[in-house]
């Protein structure tokens, strides 16, 4: 496919990993982001699309004591976010809240509304109650899944409960469901498992090598899409977990991310360390009946669900999010630091 | 004229005259005409005038002319004279004897009243006599008339007294008819006078006749009397008020026992065919079984024949027989091509089938069976066709799975090359076969496949389209890229062996490139047509589709196999980045493990790939053709690289990754993930790329210290010299190299690099090691 050079690009200082959507900012689309440099002052990026959708501006840069391995934008309060961070050797995870008026302030310093200290490890990812208010949080490490009760008041987080899913799975990731609030879906080298936070015990698991990435699709019940090192994106259906419902090719080297639309059903999009982001249609019809399998499976081989492939980047993508306000927007984060914002418009009429 | 008329018979003369008077048209014309000749002829005519002619003569005639005149015309009145007198007297004679007659008829009729009284008075003496003899003789005629009466009724009572035994003598000699015309014959009386007078009699006869029954109804039954002997009996029978429905019913039944013996059952429908052949050349002794087969269909129909005209009313009854051998037959045929058959067997059998219907329909036309057979003919035909294509698909999937990959031993022998030409020649062979058959289906000649001649055709493409639609989705099961819903497989695919994907991938590669070219040959030179109304959709069979299908398919299938390999690397990669603490690596001592495992991976991909794919276009130090204008950059980036590998160890780490820095900023972006091609090379690189970009993440995703760095740093350099060798495209590979070495370089707390010396040093340990363990293996 042409590699659209139409979007809007924005160049981070060191090399980075994770972007994300400020979700409770409705006034503007805004994406947050923040470096990963060993040696470097990391710092914190706070863009936003101007108006008119032709720039993005710097709305706001912080400095971060670490390199920052995982970024995640508070749900209900535009100023709160939460980083994944090492120091070389070890990991943490903080929230931070950004300071009021930093605009006329000259180098603003985060404020640091709670640590997770409780949680030691190898964390991976923190994630965020998926909609409305409310104060819980999940922190992933290798083994372990931490549910967390935050006081922003208070400025403190207490562990509610955890549990451990046990050396051998060495967690990467995971979503939490945002039909069903009490499950989530955490990615591990052979399997995705799901947990309720409940009882905080491990449910099911879908026994599939090599997930990197993980999201629940926003429109759809029960629908789990998966990115993979090598065998691409598959589509799950939760209640019949055995075989995937549909699969997509992914990327030409591994698939390290993939986003499912707040908005529109089955546009997904998936970036990859082959430099590219590819904007897929996982068409619904074959989502739902599985049972008619030689007939959805010839329409499927003759409708391309590839719609684009934005190959302009220099390095592996690895930070990947839709805008939740306008959902045809969205910004990726290839490895050099670059974020570049492109727009499906043209595309959508195709689904 | 004078003169003429002198020789001139007088009578005949005045007749002349006469005439010509009467048919002259005006007498005083011809006198003006010729006054002579006038003068002469109306010498006869009534206005003859005497006078005139007198004074004429005078005047015209000297005396001796008038005198010779005068003579003449007295001889002439004499002449006349005496001619008068002549017809007077005859005319007057038969005057008298007229006269003379009738005096006599008068006397004659006198006396002839008497006699007719005579002759009344006679007759009634006569009649009187007659009376008399009459009446004299009645009497005993009375009486004659009498006994000749008694002597009737005597002979019959003596018939039907002798009626037992006349009707043994007919059993004795078999004549049936006789008897029972006795038989009947005799039942009227025997129906009056039964109870009493010829009790005995009716008795015994009775007997008799239950006896021909009998034997009449062994004999309708037997089936070697001739048909027309029990049609016979049939018709005594009848007449002999037996009921005959309910032998009609046992004979039918009987008849309807005899469709099992001439079933074709399947496990001997080969033999059929067997002898069928053979029977020609070689008189065997015993009855080969396609003959017997036919005897007894020949039999069957005689009888239905017998029996249709024996039961006229039966037809019905007979028409489900036939159907019901006919539907049998087909059943049958079924049954047998369920297992594999070949065109020429099946044909063989059709055609047995085939002359059975025809037998049967010469017997029952109204029955239909040509069309009921031509219908089911179609189903089985269909039937076969698929059953082929099916067959023919089990073989390629049973040759591809035949050899089992997984012994060690069998990957030292060139198994994947085996497997691939096995299966590439289980292919051609088999559509070879496939058109062979069908030809034969086309060039048989009998009745109904003419009909389906289209229709075969436009199943055959229809055959090979879906054929090699299943085919393409059966490689993708196989290689275990599409998970079937059937567990059982998905089990067995993780056992997979990667070859055999690359062997399908081949082999797709092979089917789009010489297969369907030469089905498509084929379909076109005898199998064109057939589609002109069975399929609305256009022709059935389209190529340009299936090559596009198998196309994707080679090449999904050749991605699978390289994502399997790398998938494979990438584990042994996670493992080794996984395991250790890296930011307390210890200082390196030799060059790992892992880069002997991913060589050794890369050798079996290398032996695999030799075996199944072709040599691609040697260009080793040509760049890849897609991206022309990346490489020249890179090149001089790896020059860069290089040259900062082999600088002193006095150069910073910083100033180092500085360089590298600017290095990418002028460099544009490698395009490292090329199409793949189906040859040895390509695939090589496109697997040896894909695993150091892999290596190139995992390395990204640690923390290292200056021992992890230099680590890494050792094994890439190891690395380099192998995969140069075993690779292609050797810019991107030393790009990638470079980009593992960067990549740690930038999650390295502390960076610098191994002296070039230290590096070498380590490096030729590594190789004297492996070589001595190769010795150590070869001796060994």
């Amino acid at each position: 496919m042409q590699g659209g050079s139409s979007g809007i690009g924005y160049g981070l200082k060191y090399q980075a990993r994770c972007i994300s959507d400020v979700k409770a900012d409705t006034d503007y689309t805004s994406f947050l982001t923040g470096t990963l440099s060993l040696k470097e002052e990391n710092e914190v990026h706070l863009l936003r699309l101007s108006s008119g959708g032709s720039e993005l501006i710097c709305e706001g840069l912080f400095s971060h004591p670490n390199e920052i391995w995982d970024l995640a934008s508070c749900p209900f309060d535009q100023r709160i976010f939460s980083t994944v961070f090492s120091t070389g050797e070890s990991f943490g995870a903080a929230i931070w809240q950004i300071p009021e008026l930093y605009g006329q302030l000259n180098s603003p310093q985060l404020e640091r509304v709670a640590s997770l200290d409780a949680h030691v490890g190898k964390i991976n990812c923190v994630l965020w109650w998926p909609s409305g208010r409310c104060d819980k949080l999940i922190s992933i490490d290798e083994q372990n899944l931490f549910l967390w009760s935050l006081d922003c008041s208070k400025k403190s987080a207490e562990v509610l409960s955890k549990d451990s899913a046990g050396m051998l799975h060495s967690l990467s990731g995971g979503a939490w469901d945002p039909h069903d609030v009490n499950a989530v879906a955490a990615t591990g080298e052979s399997s995705v498992q799901f947990w309720d936070l409940r009882t905080m015990k491990k449910v099911k698991s879908i026994e599939h090598a090599h997930v990197r990435g993980v999201d629940y699709n926003p429109k759809r019940e029960h629908i789990l899409v998966t990115a993979e090192d090598e065998s691409g994106i598959h589509v799950w259906d939760l209640r019949k977990a055995k075989v995937p419902v549909q699969e997509l090719p992914g990327h030409t080297h591994w698939t390290w991310a993939v986003k499912c639309n707040p908005e529109y059903d089955g546009l997904i999009l998936s970036a990859g360390t082959d430099s590219a982001v590819n904007l897929w249609f996982a068409s619904a019809s074959s989502s739902d009946d599985k049972t008619s399998e030689s007939p959805v499976e010839s329409t499927r081989q003759r409708v391309n669900p590839l719609l684009n492939s934005y190959t302009d980047y220099e390095d592996s993508v690895y930070g990947l999010a839709w805008s939740s306000r306008e959902p045809w927007v969205f910004a990726s984060l290839s490895y050099d630091g670059r974020v570049v914002i492109e727009s499906v418009k043209p595309f959508l009429p195709r689904i | 004229m004078a003169t003429e008329a002198a020789p001139m018979d007088e009578k005949a003369k005045r007749m002349r005259d006469l005439l010509s008077s009467f048919y002259a048209p005006d007498p005083s014309i011809s006198t003006s005409n010729s006054s002579i000749n006038a003068s002469f002829d109306n010498i006869n005519s009534t206005s003859f005038d005497a006078d005139q002619y007198m004074d004429l003569m005078i005047k015209k005639s000297n005396l001796e002319v008038l005198l010779q005149r005068h003579v003449q015309m007295a001889a002439e009145i004499k002449n006349l004279d005496t001619d008068l007198q002549m017809l007077v007297y005859e005319n007057y004679n038969k005057f008298i004897s007229a006269t003379d007659t009738i005096k006599r008829m008068k006397s004659n009729i006198f006396g002839m009243e008497g006699n007719m009284d005579q002759l009344l008075q006679k007759i009634m003496s006569v009649q009187s006599r007659s009376d008399g003899v009459n009446t004299s003789l009645f009497e005993k005629r009375e009486h004659i008339e009498k006994l000749h009466r008694t002597r009737n009724l005597l002979r019959k009572v003596q018939f039907i007294y002798d009626l037992p035994a006349r009707l043994q003598k007919c059993i004795k000699s078999e004549a049936y008819g006789d008897a029972v015309r006795f038989y009947t014959g005799a039942m009227p009386i025997l129906k009056v006078y039964g109870d009493t007078s010829f009790q005995d009699c009716r008795r015994a006869s009775e007997e008799t006749i239950e006896i021909i029954i009998k034997n009449l109804q062994t004999k309708l039954f037997s089936d070697s009397e001739s048909i027309q002997a029990r049609a016979e009996a049939a018709v005594l029978l009848k007449q002999l008020d037996v009921p005959v429905d309910s032998l009609k019913a046992k004979l039918l039944e009987k008849l309807e026992q005899s469709l099992d013996g001439l079933q074709i059952k399947p496990e001997e429908a080969s033999k059929l065919v067997e002898h069928d052949d053979s029977s020609n050349d070689t008189e065997s002794n015993d009855q080969h079984p396609a003959k017997i087969h036919e005897d007894a269909v020949r039999g069957f129909s005689e009888a239905m024949r017998a029996y249709r005209e024996i039961f006229p009313d039966s037809e019905e009854r007979l028409f489900k027989l036939a159907r019901a051998l006919t539907a049998m037959h087909f059943e049958n045929m079924e049954l047998y091509i369920r297992k594999r058959v070949s065109a020429a067997d099946f044909l063989g059998i059709f055609r047995i089938i085939w002359e059975d219907v025809v037998l049967m329909d010469e017997v029952l036309p109204e029955a239909a069976l040509s069309d009921l057979s031509a219908e089911a003919a179609q189903v089985t035909l269909k039937q076969f066709v698929a059953r082929t294509f099916s067959h023919l698909q089990q073989d390629i999937s049973d040759t591809l799975l035949k050899f089992d990959i997984n012994q060690k031993e069998a990957v030292e022998g060139e198994v994947l090359k085996v497997i691939l030409e096995a299966s590439q020649k289980a292919v051609l062979q088999g559509t070879t076969n496939i058109f062979q058959d069908f030809r034969q289906l086309l060039d048989e000649n009998a009745g109904i496949f003419i009909k389906m001649r289209d229709l075969i055709s436009g199943w055959i493409q229809k055959g090979f389209q879906d054929f090699f639609r299943s085919l393409e989705a059966q490689f993708l099961v196989l290689s275990g890229k599409t998970s079937s819903s059937n567990d059982i497989e998905g089990k067995s695919s993780d056992k997979i062996h990667a070859g055999l994907i690359l062997v399908l991938a081949q082999l797709s590669v092979f089917i789009e490139q010489k297969v369907i070219p030469r089905v498509t040959e084929e379909i076109a030179a005898s199998f064109s047509g057939g589609n002109s109304q069975a399929f609305d959709n256009g022709p059935a069979f389209i190529p340009g589709e299936l090559c596009r299908v198998f196309h994707a398919a080679s090449e999904k299938l050749l991605q699978h196999y390289i994502d399997t390999r790398t998938q494979k690397v990438s584990v042994l990669l996670r493992k080794r980045f996984k395991t250790p603490n890296w930011v307390k690596h210890k200082e390196p001592r030799e060059v790992h493990m892992y880069v002997d495992m991913f060589l050794h991976e890369l050798e079996e991909v290398g032996k695999e790939v030799k075996q199944v794919l072709p040599q691609g276009t040697f260009r080793k130090h040509k760049r890849t053709d897609s991206n022309g204008s990346n490489t020249t950059t890179s090149s001089r980036s790896n020059t860069l690289h290089s040259d900062k590998m082999t600088r002193s160890n006095s150069q910073r780490a910083r100033s180092q990754l500085f360089e590298t820095h600017l290095a990418k900023l002028f460099k544009q972006k490698v395009e490292i993930f090329t199409k793949v091609e189906f040859t040895q090379e390509s695939v090589v690189t496109t697997t040896v790329k894909l695993c150091l970009k892999s290596l190139q993440e995992y390395v990204r995703l640690q923390t290292f210290n200056r021992s992890g760095f230099q680590q890494i740093q050792l094994d890439i350099q190891f690395l380099k010299a192998p995969l140069k060798e075993t690779v292609e495209d050797e810019a991107a590979i030393d790009f990638l190299l470079d980009e593992v070495i960067v990549a740690a370089s930038e999650r390295c707390l502390d960076v610098i690099p191994l002296e070039p010396p230290i590096l070498d040093k380590l490096i030729q340990a590594k190789l004297a090691k492996s070589k001595e363990h190769n010795n150590n293996t070869v001796s060994s």
